[in-house]
């Protein structure tokens, strides 16, 4: 036994010491990713590398990501902005991002949140878990919120490794990324931004095929989340402002209880004081054209749409007076 | 708490440092251990049929003792139809009453009269068929006298659950693993090393084989009306490797884990795939399972003794319960009833213990015509797969006609193709080491055993790392459905 032990703790040490340095390894090589991942690297290094640094902050899901231009934010308000939005997620993981951004940046004087009929849900399993890999390794507050959803285990944050187990495509991206890192890896986000210069993607007109109507089921835990987070851009006084931007319109049919959800930002709104602007009946919502699915506009809606919003800034003096 | 995943890695280690270290090697304790730590593992599925294991357990053991104690044959005739009804009886009940019920109403329907059965919403319980022939192999054994029952209830308990096999097998036999568990049992280096290999084999088998074909083979399964022949027959070969690895990499895992504690299983799987007639293949696949059937079926109904005519019926009866053991869905009868048509010639001609030994032994590569035999018999195989992966005999009947229709030349078209590739690679590599072991208990129980060590340790890192980077996405094993 004694002889069996003693040759099996042979056999796996050389794994365990070496677990931790491969772990890095392929941590490392994968952030350099631009395009990995739904192209969410480069702002979670911004994030981490505290390179954030900006006085208007955007939020939400893939909508605020493709929607809202912070460079020319930025060039009309004589400011930096950054857009955080995050591909298919809801409040709980955006709000990590803000939760570290607070801790690792400066604060920012104005956060344009853009609300959306998803922000209030939360999905049983946690859509592009990639994106957390580079930076997950021991991370507690990372490890708090991620864990919330069924995928993820703990153990993927505390055992080196773990998380890439059997995770052949990021492994290979690493791989990839440390033999030529600017191989096939252009910047197509800019401060979180990625104008969608595509045509109409039917994506919409199949989920239309396979369903009726759709309904938002709200989480109680994330609306109190996110009440939490009202309060507390309050206490440290950041300005913070709804955005419900456009929808095409015979998207937002599809929605079988979209008015109730959106009904709660409207309170949210009124009983914290934040302003709350809906573009669900704005002109652009009703032009297709401006749209490559019914959720997202392409690049010249969104140029239109910021625009938009940088006069309402200005002309409602939301940045200026701070 | 599946073989291939870490809490499983957690379970064991705790168990075999207790098993060894804190029992002070004291067989009574360590049999206690060992059942209560089967009992936890198969509570994590679902721990309200833990009740059903314990009942069957229960009454398989009262019956045996009432059996042996019976004076006349008619008192041990009832203990024996009582234990056999109940435990049939809930094998129905959980895996065959809607079939039945659903079955019924279809032919009815067919006359005019229409009802909508009365259909039961359970969830199968992990494991049913394995256990229930673990205990009717045990009152049969007893009924026939064969043995004597087992008077240890913890031992007898140990026998029906001990965890490695609880859910998927090898179907064990009493005169086999009792006096296993009866006997003091030592740390052997040798054998623990071994379960370690086969450990780490059956791992690769699953995760790396049977998970990665998995994934195509459900894609093309999935979308069997729109892919052309040509995909239809990849994604049969993909679901014929998956079941191959997934099996017989449970198999793999539950014999090397069971090495471990000093307790050796039987074997499952004999290199299938390399089998130059049918009946050799049933010799080599789920060997526990045939030798059930042969043994309680087969030869009760008269085996091969007798008449032509006989011998067919028998072989056709066993083949079609065999079908039916696996799944309530004509799709397991008529993948059983192929079989019985495959296998048939040899039966009528005498000619299915032509082939008993091993494919090529003590050579490097098989004959021309040995060739020829391994990939017809392997054809025939795949052809049979379909049935027993299709989701009803519609499907499989469109598989086989794209796959006998022209459509068979054109070309492959899959999402992923580069994957595809890559589990392609990896599945040749598996079978390359497949056929260097095949004179062996599982592939890499002697490879590379008498190079040096730094050659043996390199090649078992390589197989984890190769676990580590293709491991599929985690796929239940198919064979706990049954």
């Amino acid at each position: 036994m004694k002889k069996f032990i003693i040759r099996l703790l042979f056999f796996v040490s050389p794994i365990f010491i070496i677990a931790y340095f491969v772990d890095i390894f392929i941590s490392n090589n994968l952030r350099k990713s631009n395009l990995y991942a739904a192209k969410e690297y480069s702002t979670w290094n911004d994030i981490v590398d505290e390179k954030i640094n900006s006085d208007i902050l955007i939020y939400g899901s893939s909508r605020a990501w493709v929607h809202v231009d912070p460079t020319m934010i930025g060039e009309k308000l004589h400011t930096q902005a950054y857009n955080l939005g995050m591909d298919g997620q809801t409040f709980l993981l955006q709000n990590l991002r803000h939760n570290l951004i607070l801790k690792k940046n400066k604060k920012p004087k104005l956060i344009i949140y853009s609300v959306d009929i998803f922000t209030l849900q939360k999905a049983k399993d946690l859509y592009n878990y990639s994106q957390f890999f580079p930076y997950m390794l021991w991370n507690q507050e990372m490890e708090e919120v991620v864990t919330q959803y069924d995928n993820v285990s703990s153990l993927d944050f505390k055992i080196p490794l773990v998380r890439y187990y059997g995770q052949f495509s990021p492994i290979s991206q690493s791989v990839k990324l440390f033999l030529n890192p600017k191989k096939n890896n252009p910047i197509e986000r800019v401060r979180g931004y990625q104008g969608q210069d595509i045509p109409w993607d039917f994506t919409f007109d199949k989920a239309k095929k396979q369903m009726e109507t759709y309904k938002i089921v709200k989480d109680s835990n994330t609306i109190h989340q996110f009440e939490k987070f009202i309060k507390e851009c309050k206490q440290q006084e950041i300005k913070l402002i709804f955005v419900y931007t456009p929808e095409y319109i015979e998207g937002q049919k599809f929605v079988e209880n979209r008015k109730e959800v959106i009904d709660v930002y409207y309170k949210l709104s009124k009983k914290y004081n934040v302003p709350f602007y809906d573009y669900s009946s704005d002109s652009l919502s009703y032009d297709k054209k401006y749209f490559y699915n019914a959720g997202h506009m392409n690049k010249t809606g969104s140029e239109l749409f910021t625009h938009k919003l940088v006069d309402v800034i200005k002309k409602d003096k939301l940045f200026t007076d701070l | 708490m599946l073989f291939n995943t870490l809490s499983f890695l957690f379970f064991l280690v705790l168990v075999f440092s207790l098993y060894w270290f804190v029992t002070g090697k004291n067989l009574k304790i360590q049999n206690i251990l060992l059942l209560v730590t089967s009992y936890i593992f198969y509570s994590c599925w679902d721990w309200r049929f833990l009740f059903l294991l314990v009942f069957s357990t229960v009454l398989d053991y009262y019956t045996g003792l009432k059996m042996c104690e019976s004076d006349t044959a008619a008192n041990r005739k009832k203990w024996f139809w009582l234990s056999i009804t109940v435990n049939l009886g809930f094998l129905g009940i959980f895996k065959y009453y809607n079939f039945f019920a659903e079955s019924l109403a279809s032919l009815f329907s067919n006359f005019g009269i229409y009802f909508s059965p009365f259909t039961l919403s359970v969830i199968l319980p992990v494991g049913i068929s394995f256990y229930t022939f673990h205990g009717l192999s045990y009152v049969i054994d007893i009924y026939n006298q064969r043995i004597k029952a087992e008077k240890n209830f913890i031992d007898y308990s140990l026998f029906v659950s001990f965890f490695p096999l609880l859910v998927a097998g090898p179907i064990e036999r009493a005169t086999h693993l009792l006096p296993q568990i009866k006997k003091e049992r030592f740390f052997n280096y040798d054998n623990a090393v071994k379960g370690l290999k086969q450990i780490l084999w059956g791992l690769f088998k699953k995760v790396v084989i049977a998970d990665n074909c998995a994934h195509f083979a459900n894609i093309i399964f999935e979308g069997s009306d729109t892919y052309p022949g040509s995909t239809i027959f990849l994604g049969a070969l993909f679901f014929t490797f998956q079941i191959y690895g997934d099996f017989s990499g449970y198999s793999d895992i539950a014999l090397g884990v069971a090495k471990l504690f000093g307790i050796d299983l039987l074997r499952n799987f004999a290199f299938p795939y390399f089998s130059r007639d049918i009946a050799e293949f049933w010799r080599r696949w789920h060997i526990s399972l045939s030798s059930w059937f042969k043994d309680y079926l087969y030869i009760p109904l008269g085996g091969s003794k007798g008449s032509v005519w006989k011998k067919v019926r028998n072989t056709f009866i066993i083949f079609l319960v065999s079908g039916f053991w696996h799944g309530a869905n004509w799709t397991f009868i008529i993948w059983g009833f192929l079989n019985a048509l495959y296998i048939m010639p040899s039966i009528v001609f005498n000619t299915n213990r032509n082939n008993i030994e091993i494919v090529a032994a003590g050579k490097l590569l098989p004959t021309l015509k040995e060739l020829i035999s391994i990939l017809i018999t392997f054809l025939l195989t795949v052809i049979a797969w379909i049935f027993f992966r299709a989701e009803n005999v519609n499907q499989a009947l469109l598989c086989i006609s794209k796959i006998f229709s022209q459509s068979v030349f054109s070309k492959i078209d899959i999402p992923q193709i580069e994957v595809a590739l890559i589990t392609i690679l990896l599945t040749s590599f598996f079978m390359i080491i497949e056929w260097i072991g095949r004179t062996n208990q599982f592939a890499i129980e002697t490879l590379f055993a008498k190079k040096p060590q730094f050659i043996r340790w390199s090649f078992y890192y390589i197989l984890i790392v190769i676990i580590f980077v293709f491991a599929g996405s985690n796929q239940q094993f198919i064979y706990f459905q049954f």
